[in-house]
């Protein structure tokens, strides 16, 4: 305590301008903008003194628990910077909730087309850090494909840029795909610039159901084949059945066209495999957030991911192993198991993912910590060299990583 | 020189010849000649040896042996950058990929391909056609280049603007690392834990290492295609066009503009039919028919409200092929109106379009030199040709420094120095003028991860001061300069 106490005192008295704090034993520090938070790091790098960076802190049981001397909270960094709605780019603080941040960019009708986890809370910056995504990557990509330039600040208080404001632009190394999913182990990301999308004219959503994976699975793989204007898709699997939803966006006279095309699909697929299923509109928007559904209850989350012909196969594999799983047509799988059974669960679906060829499986959320979040996969040398470089003495996010980093 | 020893460890390395099986190893000097330079001609530099392996064990070999006696390599694919991305280290090895081309894996329903580098990137879409796919970035020179010179430049195309560049398209490589360790980044499946490697790797230009093997993405060809050609009196109102196309919330699958000088040249060289006019807007729209139908009736009102005195709209798939055929050409035809031209790739936000093309005509006056313009106006990205001639002394000159001027004109209007083409050896200097010390010191954080004793495409990128190792500030010779290896020219 009194260490800690001493090194307060010694951190306010250093770093005056800063607003700080205490909890929970640790010094916490809310910078509000990247000169304070390259101030900081700078210091804490001379300290040795080791820092978690909390965006709302919705993830933060993903990855190891990083155990930190410093509490770097970026929620003071907030708003969008910049909105060059011609352009269709825009820059935001990486504090900013996600909402926040489309709630203003839709003023022009346009939007950063991506839809992550509890985007009401989380932050722009915790959602680049864990490289999030929903079921709209379908059609327009993970944040590799959004982001266009970045301000970072290592862990010596450089401040860096990379990329650029401009869609285009293929000068020097991406450090922007590097910081994209480092879970806060190379730098912390202050501004980010993205490339913006108008929002679609209009939506609709259509959802078929039946009580086995199969022909959902075909259907999946139709439409994926097809040249509707898909724009989301994910299949849902729980116990008392499956269903697949898939959300069109294109006008509103095209989309009644291809409605009736999704039906003539459906019914091609449900004939081949005389697994019958029903196919109807929805009018809930909110079938989209079936993936944080799962999180509601407890239970192990665990995140895997896939080919696409392999998630029918694996959807009914999750179902019989005790669990409740939402696929996106991308090939990544939410799950959710309970405690007791979860162990043999993860072993049995971590199997099957390598016997259908590639994948991996990730665990996003286990209440007592059996075995690693990061499941069997290592840190190979260059990742280790990479974090040697930016971080030499390990005080960003220490240990969160996989492989310990 | 490299002596016989090294010399014939990289012969054990690529195993032995026959009569079906020609040396994969080249050291004669008129043969040497051939991979002088890449397509930026006026920087060459004789590598001391070429060597053409055929499987990444062998790559692998040969990069332990660079490695080991620390010579500089550079990889080669088709030979078409224009940034001399491919130019050898003076007495390095190139690594040739003309012998790794072969298509490894198509796996149609989960929409992807695997190739080795060396692959000609049309050959993809050739491959996958059949089915109703297609690899969507399409450089102009895609009939040559090959996916390893794609992955490394980044390469984008006119499609791009609706599908992304390289980078959207590449979910996995193989990757020989300059410490000659083989390893995979990313995978087939999303999101493979771990650094995203393969976006980092994407774009690096060959000096992080070598690709041995990548899995790319193929898309579903859309129904219909339509292509729309409008003439304007001036380049400010076809600007203002794309931008009311983007306002609309359209997002075409192609947005191209050609100026006065670049539309006539095209004309003289293969005939598209082109109307006289300042500037030429060519909008194609694709996606389902009905949606294309209302569209392209949207953007045809846009262009004729600015001012579009003739709109045109291909009527058959031969009309379209037309039309683009003279926009692909449009750098090769430079030679009918000019001895000599130099080609940048400058990129702006599009709304800086026509203050930055104002501001570019009157800087090429100043000097007394014409500018030819194409560009992939949908993303601001501008391909001014500057037209001289080398037999009058003085005017080359004047022309590189017109051409730097340009791109510095982009970053001041909060652009880029490159869109697709890369730094490479040509805009190592202009870096310096994008980016900060400090951006560019964290760059070779991760250069100096991947390549310690920078020997991948050495002296690239990077201003020439700023070599890995060296300290900022005034010229110092690098360790390798030192060693007698490399020499900078
Ligand atoms: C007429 C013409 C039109 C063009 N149009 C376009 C265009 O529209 N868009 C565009 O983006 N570019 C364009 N280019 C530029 C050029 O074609 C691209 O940069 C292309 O990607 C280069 O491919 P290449 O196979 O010729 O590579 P090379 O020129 O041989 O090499 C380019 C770079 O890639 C590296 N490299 C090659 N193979 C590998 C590998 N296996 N691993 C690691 N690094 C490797 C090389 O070291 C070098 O740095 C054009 C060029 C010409 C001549």
């Amino acid at each position: 305590m009194a260490l800690i106490q001493h090194r307060f005192d010694a951190l306010r008295t250093h770093l005056a301008t800063l607003e700080t704090g205490e909890h929970n034993g640790r010094i916490t520090v809310s910078p509000k903008n990247t000169e304070e938070v390259a101030a900081l790091t700078r210091y804490a790098s001379e300290q040795k003194l080791t820092i978690e960076i909390l965006g709302a802190g919705t993830k933060r049981e993903m990855g190891h628990a990083a155990d930190a001397d410093i509490l770097l909270y970026m929620t003071k960094l907030a708003g969008v910077v910049a909105h060059s709605w011609q352009d269709l780019t825009a820059t935001v603080s990486a504090g900013t909730p996600w909402v926040t941040m489309q709630r203003a960019l839709a003023q022009h009708h346009q939007y950063v087309a991506l839809d992550p986890l509890w985007p009401e809370t989380a932050t722009v910056g915790g959602i680049i850090a864990t490289n999030d995504s929903g079921a709209l990557r379908l059609k327009y990509g993970s944040l590799r494909d959004l982001i266009i330039g970045m301000t970072i600040v290592l862990a010596d208080g450089t401040i860096a840029k990379s990329g650029g404001k401009v869609v285009k632009n293929v000068a020097g190394y991406d450090l922007h795909k590097l910081m994209t999913g480092a879970f806060g182990t190379l730098g912390v990301i202050t501004e980010v610039n993205f490339r913006l999308h108008p929002l679609p004219a209009e939506t609709r959503i259509w959802t078929a159901t039946s009580s086995a994976a199969e022909p959902l699975g075909d259907l999946m793989m139709m439409v994926l084949d097809s040249q509707l204007s898909t724009q989301a898709m994910q299949l849902r699997a729980h116990i008392n059945g499956y269903a697949l939803d898939v959300q069109l966006a294109t006008l509103p006279e095209v989309l009644t066209l291809q409605g009736e095309r999704l039906n003539d699909l459906a019914q091609h697929a449900s004939s081949k495999t005389n697994g019958t299923f029903e196919v109807s509109q929805t009018s809930d928007p909110k079938v989209f957030t079936a993936r944080e559904d799962l999180f509601t209850e407890a239970g192990v989350v665990i995140k895997a991911t896939m080919l696409p012909s392999s998630i029918a196969l694996l959807s009914s594999e999750a179902v019989q192993l005790g669990g409740t799983a939402v696929t996106q047509a991308t090939g990544i799988m939410f799950a959710r198991f309970n405690e007791d059974t979860a162990a043999a669960a993860i072993s049995a679906l971590q199997a099957s993912i390598r016997a259908t060829g590639d994948g991996s499986l990730t665990v996003l959320r286990s209440a007592h910590t059996a075995g690693s979040p990061w499941g069997d996969i290592a840190a190979d040398p260059l990742t280790r060299e990479i974090k040697r470089q930016f971080d030499p003495h390990h005080i960003l996010n220490p240990g969160r990583f996989l492989g310990g980093i | 020189m490299l002596n016989s020893a090294v010399l014939n460890e990289l012969r054990a390395a690529l195993g032995p010849d026959g009569p079906s099986l020609p040396s994969g190893l080249i050291t004669a000097t008129n043969q040497l000649q051939t991979y002088e330079c890449d397509g930026l001609t006026n920087m060459r530099a004789l590598p001391s040896a070429v060597v053409l392996p055929r499987t990444a064990e062998q790559v692998q070999a040969i990069v332990r042996i660079c490695d080991q006696h620390r010579i500089p390599f550079v990889a080669r694919g088709a030979g078409t950058g224009l940034s001399g991305g491919a130019l050898p280290a003076q007495g390095g090895i190139v690594i040739s990929f003309a012998r790794m081309n072969r298509i490894l894996e198509i796996d149609i329903p989960n929409q992807r391909v695997v190739v080795e580098p060396g692959v000609v990137n049309a050959h993809v879409t050739d491959a996958v056609a059949a089915h109703g796919y297609f690899y969507a970035p399409d450089p102009s020179s895609q009939t040559v280049c090959t996916i390893g010179g794609n992955v490394a430049e980044n390469a984008g195309g006119a499609h791009c603007l609706k599908y992304g560049f390289t980078t959207t398209h590449v979910l996995a490589m193989d990757v020989v690392l300059p410490n000659g360790e083989l390893v995979t980044f990313g995978s087939s499946a999303p999101d493979a834990p771990g650094y995203d490697l393969t976006g980092v790797f994407v774009g690096s230009e060959g000096t992080l290492g070598v690709a041995t093997k990548i899995t790319l993405r193929i898309v579903k060809r859309p129904e219909t295609v339509q292509v729309l050609l409008a003439a304007f009196d001036s380049t400010t109102a076809a600007a203002q066009s794309v931008s009311d196309i983007i306002a609309a919330g359209m997002l075409p699958a192609a947005l191209e503009m050609m100026d006065r000088l670049s539309a006539r040249a095209s004309e003289a060289a293969v005939h598209p039919n082109y109307p006289v006019c300042e500037a030429l807007l060519l909008v194609e729209l694709d996606g389902p028919e009905a949606e294309v139908k209302a569209q392209m009736a949207e953007a045809t009102d846009l262009c004729r409200k600015n001012g579009a005195w003739e709109v045109r709209l291909a009527q058959t798939a031969q009309e379209r092929g037309l039309i683009w055929k003279g926009r692909k050409a449009a750098f090769a035809a430079m030679g009918r109106i000019s001895p000599n031209y130099i080609v940048q790739d400058g990129v702006i936000p599009r709304t800086a379009l026509p203050e930055v093309l104002t501001a570019m005509s009157r800087m090429a006056a100043e000097v007394q030199l014409r500018i030819a313009n194409v560009f992939h106006a949908g993303d601001g990205n501008l391909h001014p040709m500057v037209l001289y001639d080398q037999a009058i002394p003085g005017q080359e000159e004047i022309a590189l420094d017109l051409s730097y001027r340009i791109l510095y004109l982009c970053v001041d209007h909060g652009g880029s120095i490159t869109g697709e083409h890369g730094v490479g050896k040509e805009k190592q200097q202009a870096m310096g003028y994008m980016f900060s010390e400090p951006d560019l010191d964290t760059m070779q954080l991760v250069r100096r991860a991947f390549d310690p004793h920078n020997l991948a495409n050495p002296d690239k990128l990077f201003p020439r001061t700023r070599l890995c190792g060296e300290k900022p500030g005034p010229y110092t010779p690098h360790p390798l300069e030192t060693a007698g290896v490399a020499e900078f020219f």
